[in-house]
């Protein structure tokens, strides 16, 4: 298992993938930390990270789904996939070095975004607690949709497709929040309690005030898990209906 | 080695494979023989574990693919049709990851990539990246990967597809230097191929087994009785007459007569044995003869026969 997460680090480092997509997060997260100093209200150099990351996160969905978008549709691509269901690896083991693979670039991703609190740090004040709680929610969210990336990769050939099937999702997660506050859905309170449930931004309120809910944990990794479950289960399957 | 029992698998409604039993023995070279769509490679991916079966059983070394499939696959090296291959990569990197996969211990794989490397002669290519390797090499590396380990069984599905003809001898030898101390399934529809390299031959088409016998058994059944080939100068009629006098002639069944004043005779032999009378008998009336050779059905007509396309 440990070789398959080594090629999956390796086919991101080796080639120029992973920094350029660490070259556009930082300037996605670059852009949104300008604009907040420049509507900045007083002269003390202090501000709410998460609140930069909630915004970020729209962003951030176009960036994850190009990470994973190759995860599975490349193997299938070039006939590899054949290697990787004929080794002795269970289909678990597959998803889940592949899952951390991708899960560790993106880890690297967010070290690089470090830049901008260490600065505000060196000038100003951090409200740490927030911070902290801001880079966990981002990392948790990371988590689901990496799940979510991978299983649109295994179910695509084609990684651009996986990508933007990836990338409506992601958004469509987003747009729970607004979805959940139309007067349609607030008329059912059942719906409403579920929609609620589902949507991020409820959370993230929690995470920006600095803290950090064990309900929202074992949402975030629940969610990762079962998505990643069902990426094990539609390969089996697919296994079954291969022609 | 490898034991299946009863293979079906349908796609759908269409029945890829029906019902396919056969054993793979120890240390032998099996040809794996049928036409495009036949099912060779539905059937070679189901052995490898890629595949589930619809029904039936495939036992690789005692394990059952279905029921113990991480322990079968453990024996099994697999040649898919498309060597499995990332292009970024390189030949040595590729090796020692694919070594990984296979469950191959930390200390051990530098030395059995090294090994592997020297056996395919892939040493001085160890730096390049795969994708820019040609064809012969990409195959020699798709080779080295499904031997790494030393697998009981190699399961090869078309190797020598768009090699050059010395690319093609190589590894014909180097196969039947693995059939030494491995079992291989070798999967092809050339049928010289399958002649030069095999000991046994399973012969598919639509699906369905039609023999599983050695290549001289599959040629000796059926051919029926043997046919001698007889070139002789001068009068055709007095070579005819000495023929009629030998006892263990069948029939004649054909008679050519070329230009420079030889005539060939087909004939339709009781015994084998029956040619040395024949030459006897020849050389008493004087007559002068130019070659005699015995005509056997090669596996091609087998092959047709079997496959139910008649020349």
């Amino acid at each position: 298992m440990f070789s398959l997460y080594k090629k999956e680090i390796q086919s991101f480092f080796y080639s120029p993938f992973a920094y350029v997509l660490s070259a556009l997060f930082m300037l996605i997260f670059g852009f949104a930390f300008v604009n907040k100093i420049a509507s900045m209200q007083t002269s003390v150099l202090q501000f709410s990270f998460p609140d930069m990351f909630y915004n970020n996160f729209f962003y951030f969905i176009f960036i994850i789904p190009l990470l994973t978008m190759r995860s599975f549709a490349d193997e299938r691509r070039g006939g590899t996939e054949v290697q990787l269901l004929t080794s002795p690896l269970t289909i678990t083991q597959i998803v889940l070095a592949k899952f951390f693979a991708i899960v560790t670039v993106f880890l690297f991703m967010l070290l690089l975004s470090l830049f901008f609190p260490i600065y505000v740090a060196l000038h100003g004040t951090v409200i740490w607690s927030s911070l902290i709680c801001g880079y966990a929610s981002f990392f948790l969210w990371g988590l689901v949709c990496i799940a979510l990336g991978m299983l649109f990769s295994s179910m695509q050939s084609s990684p651009i497709i996986a990508a933007i099937i990836g990338e409506i999702v992601m958004e469509g997660f987003l747009f729970l929040d607004q979805f959940a506050a139309t007067k349609m859905v607030q008329s059912y309170p059942h719906l409403n309690s579920v929609v609620t449930w589902f949507s991020m931004q409820r959370r993230f309120v929690f995470f920006a005030q600095g803290m950090f809910r064990l309900e929202d944990l074992v949402f975030f990794l629940s969610l990762t898990a079962l998505v990643l479950f069902w990426n094990v289960l539609y390969i089996e399957k697919r296994r079954w209906n291969h022609r | 080695m490898v034991e299946i029992k009863n293979l079906t698998k349908h796609y759908g409604k269409v029945t890829a494979v029906n019902d396919l039993s056969f054993e793979i023995r120890d240390n032998e070279i099996l040809g794996f023989l049928g036409p495009n769509g036949a099912g060779k490679s539905t059937t070679m991916n189901i052995i490898a574990g890629y595949l589930p079966t619809s029904s039936g059983t495939v036992n690789v070394c005692g394990h059952d693919i279905k029921e113990d499939a991480r322990a079968a696959k453990r024996c099994i090296g697999y040649l898919p049709e498309i060597p499995p291959l990332y292009p970024d990569m390189r030949v040595e990197e590729y090796l020692r990851y694919c070594a990984g996969i296979k469950g191959i211990r930390g200390g051990e794989v530098k030395k059995e990539v090294e090994k592997v490397m020297k056996r395919l002669q892939l040493t001085d290519m160890r730096r390049r990246l795969i994708a820019n390797l040609s064809k012969g090499y990409k195959q020699r590396v798709g080779l080295a990967q499904a031997i790494l380990g030393d697998p009981e069984l190699l399961i090869l599905d078309e190797p020598t597809v768009g090699l050059d003809p010395t690319q093609v001898a190589e590894l014909r030898k180097f196969i039947k230097t693995l059939g030494k101390d491995h079992s291989v399934i070798l999967s092809s529809h050339i049928l010289s191929e399958i002649s030069a390299v095999c000991d046994r031959v399973v012969i598919i088409s639509k699906g369905e087994l039609r023999a599983v016998d050695t290549i001289e058994n599959l040629e000796r059944k059926m051919s029926g009785s043997p046919i001698l080939s007889l070139t002789v100068e001068g009068e055709q009629l007095a070579a005819s007459f000495v023929l009629g006098e030998v006892k263990g002639i069948k029939e004649i069944q054909d008679i050519i007569e070329n230009d420079d004043g030889t005539s060939v005779f087909k004939i339709q032999l009781e015994d084998e044995k029956v040619r040395q009378d024949i030459m006897a008998a020849l050389v008493e009336g004087g007559i002068n003869v130019v070659e005699m050779s015995m005509e056997r059905p090669d596996l091609e007509k087998v092959f047709l026969e079997l496959t139910g396309k008649k020349k």
